[in-house]
């Protein structure tokens, strides 16, 4: 009995620990999504845990990250910095692993960090071209999986 | 098939602007249902000094931790001639988290001392390029826009508040002193538009 409540709890924490989420600031995202130059495109997704139509469109664009090899998706969490937790527990009820962030800078800085045309709303999407590093799109709000697909295309070939 | 996506690319860059610094306030006679049962405009909403319009709604967390301030401004400087109103566009929300039923409630739970209304078809949030709540707007006694953006720089700990851009916009324009910064950003929740 003792043994199965040991795997259990050890399948629990492994569970628990799956996603790396990182405290970070503008510069740092963008210096992530630099490294990825010449390999990949990326798609960064800036949301929060209580932004119903960040969590709505979520599951679809882990999909689009799991079906092109060559796309990079890159969460960033807006949540306030005191549900830290919160965030992780839905990072990691979503199956992400890997490195994901979570803003620590003051808003102002942080949205003419991340793109200067950006007024603040969410969740906010840019597509950085594979090649280039360039953006190639960006948009505010909840948009169609059509919409991300096209932008995801053309970041492949830029 | 290249050149129709960066169209397409540069159309949505184009949706992102918005009411630039200097311009009028738009649709000023644009009908919106406020929760006292009546009609009004921004006209309606006028003050002699200044007209002080809110991007707003009843659940966005940043327009929860930002919304005491509303109160207090408006306590502050509505006696001072600024015409202050709430604007809730989130249109594809008005038969359930944003009904007038619930702007009532949620208006009478905060103390709203002001008028708090729904924007028919989000036109106001089209015409000023509100993409998102809670946006600010202030215009001058002649309607023209002075600020836009945030109230302060923390929404969750009013104490911890190091810079109160919208009450310093406001006393600048009072005075007639010039306003610095005049536009500024915040993270909010999107409007909900149909």
């Amino acid at each position: 009995m003792r043994v199965i409540i040991a795997i259990i709890f050890a399948f629990f924490l492994s569970g628990c620990s799956r996603v790396e989420l990182i405290e970070a600031n503008s510069k740092t995202i963008h210096d992530h999504v630099s490294s990825f130059k010449g390999e990949k495109a990326v798609l960064l997704n800036v949301w929060s845990t209580w932004c119903v139509p960040c969590v709505e469109e979520f599951p679809m664009i882990v999909n689009l990250g799991k079906e092109f090899k060559d796309l990079k998706v890159v969460f960033v969490s807006a949540d306030f910095d005191d549900h830290f937790d919160g965030v992780k527990k839905f990072l990691n009820k979503q199956n992400i692993s890997g490195v994901s962030f979570m803003k620590n800078e003051k808003d102002q800085p942080f949205i003419n960090g991340i793109h200067p045309e950006w007024s603040g709303s969410l969740p906010f999407t840019i597509l950085f071209g594979k090649n280039s590093g360039t953006i190639v799109n960006f948009w505010e709000g909840q948009e169609p999986e059509s919409k991300f697909r096209q932008a995801i295309h053309l970041a492949l070939n830029e | 098939m290249k050149k129709i996506l960066s169209i397409l690319t540069g159309i949505t860059f184009l949706i992102a602007g918005e009411l630039e610094i200097g311009s009028t306030m738009p649709l000023m006679d644009h009908q919106l249902a406020d929760i006292s049962g009546k009609s009004m405009t921004l006209t309606d909403a006028k003050g002699d000094a200044g007209t002080l319009v809110i991007f707003s709604c009843n659940t966005c967390p940043w327009v929860l931790a930002w919304e005491d301030r509303y109160v207090t401004l408006a306590q502050e400087f509505i006696p001072k001639g600024i015409g202050l109103i709430a604007v809730n566009s989130n249109e594809s929300q008005f038969e359930s988290d944003d009904s007038m039923e619930e702007m009532i409630e949620h208006a009478q739970e905060m103390g709203y001392n002001f008028p708090y209304t729904q924007d028919p078809g989000s036109r106001l949030a089209t015409a000023f390029g509100a993409r998102k709540t809670p946006h600010i707007y202030l215009f001058d006694e002649k309607d023209k826009l002075v600020y836009r953006g945030a109230i302060d720089d923390n929404a969750r700990k009013p104490r911890k508040v190091k810079h109160t851009f919208l009450a310093d916009a406001l006393n600048a324009l009072l005075t007639g002193e010039k306003i610095d910064p005049v536009s500024t950003k915040a993270l909010g929740c999107s409007i909900k538009f149909n």
